[in-house]
């Protein structure tokens, strides 16, 4: 098991390096740069080249990547101060730190994910398996209808008219937005509460789907006729027997939407003016800010590594065929 | 010899002695595309120490009886008339958690295919042990001896060690003798076996089979022995029962079934099997069609569609009366005695030799 | 304030903004009513582009006028879509970093409005609008007596010679140069590599501090605009004592009446009341609210959502740069209750569809593209009548010398385009120049433009090719001297009230080069014969001579079809007191909020 994490995690980081370069000559060949872009109208050559240099754009191109990929494990230093390590450059828009900025905004986005996760695992695959446990049931039939009408919504659909609901109409509610929860918790639990919850939803829908069609599948699996045929009682096999092979598929789904949901939710970022990892990313794109954009890329990539290690070791404790083999 | 000789004057034959007893057994499922008669009025007795056989194609409504009798059916798509009497008790009617304490340990079965029936996520002792705990309120130690006692029993070697060995690290056959040991673990008085042998090789099928024989004489159980291969049912059954679409055709002791068999199916099955001893330049003479629809099977003689003898019979009686079959040494044809024994003697039985 | 979409990268957000404006083309706005609102726009407009009049030291003394009914404390909501580009003064050009400039800086002089919309200069930290000797060029500033900054350090003329020679340094480049090349000339950073930080200073004969009180500077030529480019953010002060020179972008120390409590760019500005700002030395600002907390990231569509419900903390909020989208305006005119929260006014630009005259050489083509264009469809495509208003000329209605009924191609009479006169020019003119290629950028307002142009230049006989180019990269695109497009639409403002600021840049032979504002890249002897003269001129002649140059241009030379003025329409909160347009920001006048006690 050491093993196979210690060779996991090397991939990763040769993974992420790839990523990195990738990125970054794909971002340097783009047929326009952040100067230029900044030098707008009434652009001059000088001007021009003043932009370069402030930025550090007037380097020889392997000299540029070379700098901000060593500066990730030594740091950096640019005229408006040091950046220490792991530094993922200064932001050519906003002049900031890129890993502070993106720390910043992290907390958002973590909120995001961690409270839309509790809703829609407890919520989703609860009301999935007690649907698959009551099949044909007036229980399973709401549940089976609510979660297609809700699976078909979509954020940018649903978020506004929450918005209008509790916050334009009526004034229920103030406009949401992050407040640190170590600053005042009540005001983070109720300024994250739509967004998480509109974002839930979609995802409760999905799960309640996937954790029923799964369950439902594991059923009538032989071998859980077998433990039935043992004499196990229903409620024994379903969540011993079937409930353990449910997981695999449950927990594929996670991992991906964990390590996407934590890259940055862009569209309730937007939706909700949320301040997230994902605006970042969108923002970096827009203004072609090489380092924000790297940093952004590299952050999400980290966790999609990282969730591929974590998804793969639940699969080894969930299933001993991958575990012993 | 056998209580279906004893009972062939009894219009009732449900003996005293009948350990499991089913009586006009229909089981229907609903499907989106109408209803499914799996199984359209099955009767048949098994008694203590005695093994029954079952065979006949897929989808004749074998493995289906079988998991009836357990209780295992789907009930929200499934109905059930008739009845299963097992040791006096009535399981049609019994309710959930009766069968549960039945399962596994007055009755317990072992399925066809021993990969996939076994769980993947929980090693074989533990497997093993769920039952014993369950129905004997055994510790985990007490299962656990008794497990690697079964173990050691089916012929596993090193069962301590293996006990904690997960399904997927046994070969086939070692894993079809775990779920035969996970069968016995309570001594179960009716043992269902579901072709068990059907997923191993020649050498590993034969000592399996003599595996359960020598258990049975061991423990005295009832078995259910399900298969296709009449070659097996040959070494393992005392009684027979062939069935087909659903319906018993042809009922009787092994030899009387295989030696005189007495109905077209039956003729057909014996026909189309394989020998070891016969010529190379004997054709196997398959019968021609393919089972019914069960959402919507032929009236009369539920073969008759594919039987050659059917002109024998006169009028439409088999395309339009159901054929009954008679108690104890029986099948279920239109056909005479005479004729019968005529077509076996003139047509079927230079074949088979 | 140069360019329409601003001059950094927020171009692009600009134009995405813009794109999100017009999703629904609006036909009511075509109403009986659009005509006499216009009208009103334009009479408003006449006073917007009245003369500038320099004030003396009467009118630049503190404190500023009371606001009628105006009340003290709570703190204003700021919402707007991306982050600032700037806030190191020096750095500062476009109007989201120059708006709270407003509120955080002060400069030698400053702009006033009264309520009526006259604006004139006066002193700010200059005791008045700076006195010029030797036909304007030389220029001398006074300063006021303690005027501190946020740190409590008096300001001296050191700290404004400080603030001249840190333009000089290389981490300075996104700000105005105008000063710089009037005082040292085109390349003027050789004049002072470090800026200043390394001791070195500028020679007295080009700037000059005599005492501590006193500040001079001499040029080459007169200057007469000089108090209004010093009104610019970018010549705001930078105390010497204070520069951190890069790290002063994000840490800037306050001079105005509010001061930076906390900054996350793109995220979050809070400020708060600058105790040192004192009202006794400020004849502009107003210290009436307890601070500012802006909300960046907040679109265009979420901002108007909010304000136009008016719930909870929004009854305090403002807009800042951003408008009302242009899918929500009927929602606020027609509810008078909202709309009566509007302020609105011409901003300073006008779009036009400029010409590649390295590519269409035939005066006869420019001038049947412009009879034939749609003003109307045009404008419908940017939000109707909120969104802008027929342009039949060169000059903005904010600008002096604008004249509103000089329309020599009839678009004001006929803003669905002159088609029979198009038709007619376009007669003997050879079927390969009648195939024109336009480019557009690849918004949703790229695209309805490309339909109105298409449309109309298609009615009469062009063969249009219109070509896609990506928003952010536009101007880049379009900048360059071998660009492949026949036509473009380009917009331009003034910097100041005064047309050197949009004939000059726009349409002087002397600025074609890759990357410069002059699109057209027309390069006319006569045209800048007119711009030597003119700026030479003092103001009042000057007004003849540009006029001149503009009739020139628009009738003989056609470098670009005029199209349309854009306009700005912008809602705050009902607890929001004091509003009204600015004309010199062309915003909600900042300096002039207050909440009221509810």
């Amino acid at each position: 098991m050491l093993q196979f994490i210690i060779r996991r995690t090397v991939g990763a980081v040769v993974t992420l390096f790839l990523i990195g370069a990738v990125t970054f000559f794909l971002f340097v060949a783009a047929p326009s740069d952040y100067a230029s872009l900044a030098c707008g109208k009434d652009c001059s050559p000088q001007r021009l080249e003043d932009i370069r240099q402030a930025l550090g754009l007037n380097l020889p191109i392997t000299q540029q990547f070379w700098d901000f990929m060593s500066g990730i494990f030594v740091g950096r230093d640019f005229p408006t101060g040091h950046c220490t390590a792991p530094c993922l450059g200064q932001s050519f828009y906003s002049g900031e730190m890129v890993w502070s900025t993106i720390m910043d905004r992290f907390p958002t986005t973590l909120t995001l994910t961690a409270g839309g996760a509790v809703v829609f695992l407890v919520v989703g695959v609860g009301a999935g398996m007690i649907a698959a446990y009551r099949r044909g049931s007036v229980v399973d039939k709401v549940a089976t209808s609510a979660s297609m009408v809700l699976s078909s919504f979509q954020i940018y659909l649903l978020g506004p008219i929450v918005l209008w609901i509790f916050v334009y109409s009526t004034g229920w509610m103030e406009n949401p937005g992050y407040v640190p929860i170590t600053q005042d918790p009540w005001g983070w639990f109720v300024g994250m509460l739509l967004p998480t919850l509109v974002m839930a939803t979609i995802f409760t829908a999905q799960y309640t789907r996937m954790a029923r069609s799964s369950m439902i599948e594991q059923l009538a699996e032989e071998h859980v006729r077998t433990a039935r045929a043992k004499g196990m009682s229903r409620k024994y096999v379903f969540f011993r027997y079937a409930w353990r092979g449910a997981l695999i598929p449950i927990v594929t789904v996670l991992g991906i939407d964990l390590s996407s949901m934590l890259g940055g939710a862009v569209v309730t970022e937007l939706t909700f003016s949320l301040q997230g990892i994902g605006r970042l990313a969108v923002d970096g794109a827009i203004h072609k800010d090489l380092p924000m954009t790297m940093g952004v890329m590299l952050f999400g990539a980290f966790f999609i590594l990282i969730f591929n290690i974590l998804t793969d070791i639940a699969y080894a404790w969930i299933d001993p065929r991958v575990r012993l083999s | 010899m056998t209580t279906l000789t004893k009972t062939e004057d009894a219009s009732a034959p449900t003996g005293p002695e009948s350990f499991l007893s089913v009586r006009d057994l229909k089981v229907q499922f609903s499907t989106e595309d109408g209803i499914v008669k799996a199984v359209d009025g099955l009767s048949f007795d098994v008694e203590r120490g005695k093994t029954l056989g079952i065979v006949g194609e897929s989808g004749s409504g074998k493995s289906v009886t079988n998991l009836t009798i357990l209780g295992l059916h789907n009930p929200r798509t499934s109905t059930i008339d008739g009845e299963i009497v097992l040791d006096g008790k009535e399981l049609v009617t019994a309710g959930e958690r009766e069968l549960e304490r039945l399962r596994g340990n007055k009755m317990a079965m072992i399925f066809q295919d021993p990969l996939t029936a076994l769980s993947p996520f929980y090693t074989v002792g533990r497997q093993l042990s769920e039952p014993f705990m369950k129905h004997r309120g055994a510790s985990r130690k007490e299962a656990r001896d008794r497990a690697i006692q079964m173990l050691e029993k089916v012929g596993i070697p090193q069962p301590k060690v293996r006990f904690d060995d997960y399904p997927h690290q046994f070969s086939g056959g070692m894993r079809q003798r775990a779920m035969i040991a996970m069968a016995l673990m309570c001594d179960p008085e009716l043992l269902i076996a579901d072709e068990p042998t059907t997923a191993l090789d020649v050498t590993v099928q034969a000592q399996i089979l003599d595996l359960l024989k020598d258990l049975q004489q061991e423990f005295g159980s009832a078995i259910i022995f399900i298969t296709h291969d009449l070659g097996v049912i040959s070494h393992m059954a005392d009684d027979l029962l062939v069935m087909y679409a659903g319906r018993a055709v042809e009922r009787g002791t092994v030899r009387e079934v295989l030696h005189e068999p007495k109905h077209p199916y039956t003729w057909g099955l014996l026909s189309s099997m394989p020998r070891l001893d016969s010529d190379l330049d004997q054709h196997l003479t398959p019968i021609p069609g393919s089972p019914p629809s069960l959402l919507n099977p032929p009236a009369g003689c539920r073969f008759h569609p594919r039987c050659a003898f059917k002109e024998e019979v006169q009028g439409n009686l088999c395309s339009e009366v159901r054929p009954p079959l008679g108690d104890g040494r029986a099948a279920a044809c239109h056909l005479t005695a005479e004729q019968k024994q005529t077509i076996f003697i003139d047509k079927i039985q230079p074949r088979l030799r | 304030m140069k360019s329409f979409s601003s001059r950094r990268a927020q171009a692009i957000v600009v134009a995405f903004a813009a794109g999100s404006l017009v999703l629904t083309g609006c036909s009511e706005n075509k109403g009986s009513d659009t005509g006499a609102n216009s009208k009103k726009d334009q009479q408003e407009a006449s006073v917007q582009s009245k003369a500038v009049t320099y004030a003396d030291a009467a009118g630049s003394t503190g404190p500023a006028e009371d606001i009628a009914g105006a009340e003290s404390g709570g703190t204003i909501t700021v919402y707007q879509e991306a982050g600032l580009s700037h806030l190191d003064p020096g750095q500062i050009y476009v109007s989201d970093a120059g708006q709270v400039a407003n509120l955080l800086f002060r400069r030698l002089t400053q702009f006033q409005e009264d309520d009526k919309g006259n604006v004139s200069v006066v002193g700010d930290l200059a005791t008045d609008s700076g006195k010029s000797s030797d036909g304007g060029k030389t220029w001398t500033f006074t300063l006021k007596d303690d005027v501190k900054d946020a740190k409590g350090n008096v300001i001296t003329s050191a700290d404004v010679r400080h603030s001249v020679e840190r333009l000089y340094a290389k981490f300075i480049f996104d700000g105005p140069t105008y000063l710089q090349n009037w005082l040292s000339g085109a390349k003027y950073r050789d004049a002072l590599p470090k800026g200043g930080f390394d001791g070195k200073h500028l020679p007295k004969s080009v700037l000059d501090t005599p005492d501590d009180k006193t500040v001079i500077f001499h040029f080459d030529t007169p200057r007469q605009d000089l108090p209004q480019t010093l009104a610019m953010a970018g010549y705001a002060i930078v105390p010497a004592k204070d520069d951190t020179k890069e790290k002063y972008d994000t840490a800037p120390v306050a001079t105005g009446p509010y001061k930076i409590k906390s900054y996350k760019n793109g995220k979050s500005l809070v400020l708060v009341k600058n105790t040192n700002w004192d009202p006794k030395t400020d004849s502009v600002r107003h210290q009436y609210v307890d601070g500012f907390n802006f909300q960046f990231g907040v679109t265009e569509s979420t901002q108007t959502k909010r304000l136009i419900a008016d719930q909870g903390g929004d009854k305090n909020a403002i807009q800042f740069t951003g408008g009302v989208e242009a899918t929500q305006i009927q929602d606020v005119i027609k509810n008078p209750s909202v709309n009566k929260r509007t302020v609105k006014g011409y901003q300073p630009y006008v779009m036009q569809l400029t010409f590649n005259l390295d590519r269409v050489k035939n005066l006869k083509v420019r001038q049947a593209v412009t009879y034939a264009l749609n003003s109307k469809s045009l404008i419908a495509g940017e939000g109707g009548v909120y969104g802008g208003d027929v342009a039949p000329n060169y000059f903005a209605p904010t600008l002096p010398g604008y004249e509103a009924g000089y329309d020599p191609y009839g678009r004001l009479k006929t803003p669905q385009g002159n088609i029979a006169k198009a038709k007619e020019l376009l007669k003997d003119v050879p079927a390969a120049e009648k195939k024109v290629v336009f480019a557009y950028g690849n918004t949703e307002n790229g695209q309805k433009r490309k339909v109105a142009i298409e449309d109309a230049l298609s009615k009469v006989g062009f063969d249009v090719v219109s070509k896609e180019v990506d928003a952010a990269s536009y101007y880049e695109q379009i900048g360059k001297l071998k660009n492949p497009y026949d036509m473009y639409v380009t917009g331009w403002g003034q910097d100041w009230p005064s047309p050197s600021t949009v004939i000059t840049p726009i349409y002087d032979g002397d600025q074609v080069s890759d990357g410069a504002s002059n699109y057209s890249h027309v390069n006319d002897p006569k045209v800048q014969e007119l711009i030597k003269k003119a700026l030479n001129q003092k103001p009042e002649e000057a007004a003849a001579t540009w006029k001149e140059a503009q009739h020139y241009l628009l009738e003989k030379v056609v470098p670009a079809a005029p199209l349309w003025y854009t306009k700005q329409f912008q809602l705050s909160g009902s607890n929001v007191g004091g509003t009204r347009y600015s004309s010199v920001s062309s915003l909600l006048d900042i300096n002039h909020l207050f909440l009221k006690k509810s």
